[in-house]
């Protein structure tokens, strides 16, 4: 990539950002009517709507369990995501290993004991893909199993993070994450600061390392100031109007 | 009686488990402190000597079908051995969506309990009153109507006609003055005002 430099000699990278600021977050809970739960989350240039349904009897071909519920994830991108116009259909091997991904990384928050022998089914859809799908998909079902009234034991916000120049670099966007650097993605439960979701999809020296997944956690638990700020204020203007009512 | 609303969110904490308080529903608990699970209003109750911290969604509460729990439920389908039904609503809350639900013919009266006709006790349609006796197998929940306040509370004749009871296992059609069979339900007053 002749003429792009990653990272500037002023110390800025290719969207004008500083090596630990994040794109901006804009996000909204309740934005359907028929789910239980509903959220839209805005990382940038990346969009991402999802959807849960549930705790309902199990459908289709799923096996209950005896002692939790069975959480199932759905992740997919729209045709128009990207800048190259795609079907996408689902199933694809990508979006089935996000999507358990997803069930992983939520069945560690959601108290998944107290509704034994149901089914939670969460619903992702990516409107727009600037990189960090995973992440912006994570954090939009977490405000929607919120929206949903789902016990969870914390939120769950996720972050990305790479290596360049020495310098640790978060929530990285497409370009960066196609440069072919390092892409570091950890979820945590920002309270209790447990990982429950951590992958490198290529290869990073080990004194780097700790570096990049400190960065990596800030990210989210700045991911987690800004969804905690849009749940207060949808809490309020809700209990506001039940109040009114 | 609830005191102290303020909002709370997942994760959040609320207080130590100690001086006789107790994580009620909407909270869980970990290392001696009391945690919210989801967004809404805290409330504090008692209940038999001990305050229950709750975190409570003003809309509705997702609620399962639990052991004792009375629910409502439709008749879908009779045989001599067993009825089907789909749960419609537990105690005071409707279910955006029906749990199945089954009522073994042992299970439809407290007295001769062997000598039972499903036919003359459930038709398709029926909308009964029942309580739930366990969580049965993987396929429903396990209903009885074996006290005198359960059983068929809203039932249409051939006519189309609600019918009327008339005795504990016979209804009338106000129409046609048709009598049929039923394991009806003698509706309390408070029966009335939880499922009103």
């Amino acid at each position: 990539m002749a003429g792009m430099e990653l990272l500037s000699d002023q110390g800025f990278r290719i969207d004008g950002r500083k090596p630990c600021e994040l794109r901006r977050i804009q996000s909204k809970l309740g934005v359907f009517g028929k789910p239980d739960g509903s959220a839209y989350v805005e990382q940038g240039n990346t969009k991402v709507l999802a959807a849960v349904y549930g705790p309902h009897e199990p459908r289709g071909n799923i096996v209950k369990l005896q002692d939790k519920v069975v959480i199932n994830c759905q992740f997919s991108m729209a045709t128009f995501s990207t800048g190259e116009r795609k079907r996408r259909p689902r199933g694809d091997r990508k979006s089935m290993e996000l999507s358990m991904h997803l069930q992983q990384t939520f069945e560690a928050a959601i108290m998944t004991e107290l509704y034994p022998q149901s089914q939670i089914d969460i619903y992702v859809e990516v409107l727009q893909s600037d990189g960090g799908n995973y992440c912006t998909s994570v954090n939009a079902a977490t405000l929607a199993l919120i929206d949903a009234g789902i016990p969870m034991k914390d939120y769950v916000c996720a972050c990305s993070a790479s290596y360049l120049d020495d310098t640790p670099m978060v929530d990285i966007n497409y370009l960066e994450e196609s440069s072919g650097g390092t892409e570091l993605i950890v979820s945590i439960l920002p309270k209790s600061e447990q990982i429950v979701f951590l992958s490198s999809n290529s290869r990073l020296h080990e004194d780097c390392l700790n570096k990049v997944l400190d960065m990596a956690i800030k990210g989210c638990k700045d991911v987690y100031l800004c969804l905690d700020e849009t749940v207060r204020e949808h809490m309020t203007q809700v209990s506001a109007s039940f109040s009114a009512d | 009686m609830p005191t102290e609303e303020c909002i709370r969110i997942p994760g959040e904490r609320i207080c130590r488990t100690d001086k006789g308080l107790v994580a009620g529903r909407g909270t869980y608990e970990c290392n001696g402190q009391i945690y919210s699970s989801v967004a809404g209003m805290q409330l504090k109750s008692d209940k038999d000597g001990k305050v229950h911290i709750e975190v409570q969604r003003e809309m509705k509460q997702n609620v399962l079908p639990e052991i004792g729990m009375i629910v409502t439920a439709k008749v879908t389908n009779v045989n001599p051995r067993q009825c089907k039904c789909a749960i419609i609503s537990v105690e005071t809350t409707s279910l955006s969506d029906p749990f199945r639900g089954v009522i073994r013919s042992e299970d439809v009266r407290s007295t001769e309990r062997d000598k039972v006709e499903m036919y003359k006790c459930f038709k398709p349609g029926d909308v009964i009153l029942a309580r739930v006796l366990s969580l049965g197998d993987a396929q429903s929940y396990i209903l009885t109507t074996a006290e005198n306040e359960l059983g068929v509370v809203i039932a249409l004749s051939e006519s189309g006609a609600t019918m009327v009871p008339i005795s504990w296992n016979e209804m009338q059609c106000p129409a046609t003055y048709a009598k049929e069979y039923r394991k009806v339900a003698k509706v309390q007053s408070d029966h009335i005002t939880q499922n009103g």
